[in-house]
């Protein structure tokens, strides 16, 4: 364990011993249900960004995957059905809806991956707005209760913060396994890797499907949380917002779908109250970063220490899993 | 349901849907046929472009002057965008595509800001009065005119591809970018005014398109998707895909609204994810 492994660490324990006391701090329950709503975005964001980090595979259209799994909890509710039988229709919606995904797509990658998931997101999102006597149409639906007393904003919290740790651990958990590293092998050569005798679209739908299954979690997370979900919330701004989330924290880092959740839904939520053109704030945060930080938040801040430091920006020990300038699509002229 | 006035009607709305997404594809399919990009701001373009022309119609009462300036505000915007933003990305796929989004929300949220979240429409004084009569069928003369604007385009379109040095430059630039600089053209600026042109036909698409359905918050997005399913559908890089694409895009999608309200998003976007599974380069596409 090298001294950037503790830094790390320290961070990581640190950062965990703050979201854990904030309850403690006397904030207003709007500053908790705002961390909350971070931590969920940040838990939708960090399927996208395991797909994207690892898989090479930017998907716009995570945001409908969760809104099918909220639809499943809804539609369950409104039914009269216990909490438990929501959560595994919801399970069931996702897998389902997961694997379709998954199938339709692992055989294009780069931009036609990106524009099977945006196209199959218009399909869910237009399954919200027409079908109404199953989705409420226009109007969404309303009045889905939380179970328990987890409408209490500060166990809520607690809750969301658990499944936060959870779902991110388990991705990095499985993006260190071989099986990540098989992923990152498609995404840096597929035809290198079918060479190899690796079975490509197997491994892509595999990838979408733990993908996935995180998304639906943080679906089911959201409703809770604001007991309402519409066809806006499958739509392709939802999506895009994701994606901006993850470049923005940094793809395929670990804790950059937290620092973009945070960041964007700050803007959202807070800027917006000061600054009316809080969309042009955003958009232009996002081309800068494209343009000076294409690592992100979370993978410019350590070179720019390195960089003040003296040291090279590019002496990152070996075994980085980031891809090098934080965008995970390889070359097209290395396509097959 | 199927009298065949209802029917013709339904063609013609069809047809007329049709010229308007083939404005919009042609342009998005040109950009991505050379520069591999896929525009995201595409949408935007054509949302600038309708409020320009809305405006100045408004204040004129023409409809070709309210075109030009839109073409030309929108034109210059999207140089401004390609030499300033998208340069320094040359080459990259992602970083492009999400540069675009990037701008798409900015110019989306600035029009929403000068102009206002109302709906507009072009006043009727610009556009063309009356309507076609044969026996029951009434049809409005504009949208026969869109459709003619439509085919006018395409048509040149396909002799600057096929007939004009120009033309030959970009299907050159299509073929092999390196052969092509190496004999002393300058690609870059070649893909700089292929993007100021595609750009151009949103912001003409934008323009004569808010007089068949109003220009507000939001439609970017909507347009942009009807887009790129076309180009998707007929694939990308071809004109005559885009052409078929828009034609087959704009019936279904009539005929959608007409007959099963419920899945008029659903409609469109099966299609789409049939041709992405079965022929991943589109009908008219070329393998990679």
């Amino acid at each position: 364990m090298n001294r950037r492994m503790l830094v790390n660490l320290a961070l990581l324990g640190l950062l965990l011993v703050v979201l854990l006391a904030l309850p403690y701090f006397g904030v207003s329950n709007f500053v908790l249900g705002l961390a909350s709503t971070i931590l969920i975005a940040a838990v939708l964001a960090s399927s996208v960004n395991f797909l994207g980090g690892d898989g090479g595979m930017v998907s716009l259209g995570h945001g409908a995957i969760a809104a099918a799994s909220a639809y499943a909890v809804g539609w369950a509710s409104r039914q009269g059905l216990d909490s438990m039988t929501q959560v595994l229709l919801a399970l069931v919606v996702t897998l389902v809806v997961s694997f379709l995904y998954g199938l339709l797509s692992m055989r294009t990658s780069g931009i036609y991956f990106l524009m099977v998931t945006l196209a199959l997101g218009m399909l869910i999102y237009g399954l919200a707005f027409r079908l109404s006597s199953v989705t409420g149409g226009e109007n969404g639906i309303s009045g889905i209760a939380a179970p328990g007393n987890l409408h209490e904003e500060w166990i809520y919290y607690y809750v969301v913060l658990g499944i936060f740790v959870i779902t991110t651990g388990a991705l990095w958990v499985v993006s260190s396994s071989p099986f990540g590293a098989s992923l990152r092998g498609l995404r840096d050569s597929e035809s290198r890797m079918r060479s190899l005798g690796y079975s490509v679209a197997q491994y892509k739908l595999s990838a979408f499907m733990i993908s996935g299954t995180v998304a639906g979690i943080a679906g089911v997370l959201a409703v809770w949380h604001t007991n309402f979900v519409s066809p806006s919330s499958a739509g392709v701004e939802r999506s895009v917002l994701l994606v901006v989330m993850v470049i923005l924290g940094g793809i395929g880092t670990l804790l950059g779908p937290l620092i973009g959740a945070a960041v964007v839904v700050l803007v959202e939520n807070v800027l917006s109250s000061y600054v009316d053109r809080w969309p042009t704030a955003l958009g232009l945060i996002f081309i800068l970063v494209i343009l000076f930080a294409r690592a992100g938040v979370a993978g410019s801040v350590p070179k720019v220490l390195a960089k003040l430091r003296g040291r090279s920006p590019s002496a990152t020990p070996p075994g980085d899993r980031s891809s090098p300038e934080g965008t995970a699509v390889p070359d097209r002229n290395h396509n097959p | 349901m199927f009298e065949p006035v209802f029917l013709a009607q339904q063609v013609l709305n069809g047809l007329s849907f049709g010229a308007l997404l083939f404005l919009l594809a042609s342009g998005l399919t040109l950009v991505f046929g050379l520069m591999k990009i896929v525009n995201m701001a595409h949408g935007a373009f054509y949302l600038l472009g309708g409020y320009i022309g809305v405006v100045i119609a408004g204040l004129t009462g023409n409809l070709l002057l309210a075109v030009i300036t839109a073409v030309i505000v929108v034109a210059a915007t999207a140089f401004i965008v390609e030499v300033v933003l998208l340069r320094f990305v040359r080459g990259q796929e992602l970083p492009e595509v999400l540069l675009t989004i990037g701008v798409s929300f900015v110019i989306a949220d600035l029009c929403l800001a000068v102009f206002g979240g109302d709906p507009q429409n072009l006043p009727t004084t610009a556009t063309i009065p009356g309507a076609l009569m044969i026996g029951d069928l009434v049809y409005p003369w504009y949208r026969i005119f869109v459709i003619g604007v439509a085919v006018a385009i395409g048509l040149g379109l396909a002799f600057v591809q096929t007939r004009t040095r120009i033309g030959a430059v970009v299907r050159a630039g299509v073929d092999d970018r390196e052969i092509i600089s190496a004999m002393g053209v300058n690609i870059a600026w070649v893909f700089t005014g292929m993007f100021v042109v595609g750009a151009g036909l949103a912001a003409l698409g934008g323009t004569i398109g808010s007089g068949m359905q109003s220009i507000l918050p939001g439609v970017q997005n909507e347009v942009l998707l009807y887009a790129l399913v076309v180009i998707i559908i007929g694939g990308l890089g071809s004109v005559t895909g885009a052409a078929v694409g828009s034609v087959l895009i704009g019936l279904i999608d009539a005929f959608a609204k007409a007959w099963i309200p419920e899945l008029a998003y659903f409609t469109i976007f099966l299609p789409m994810a049939l041709v992405l599974v079965l022929r991943p380069t589109g009908l008219f596409g070329r393998t990679a």
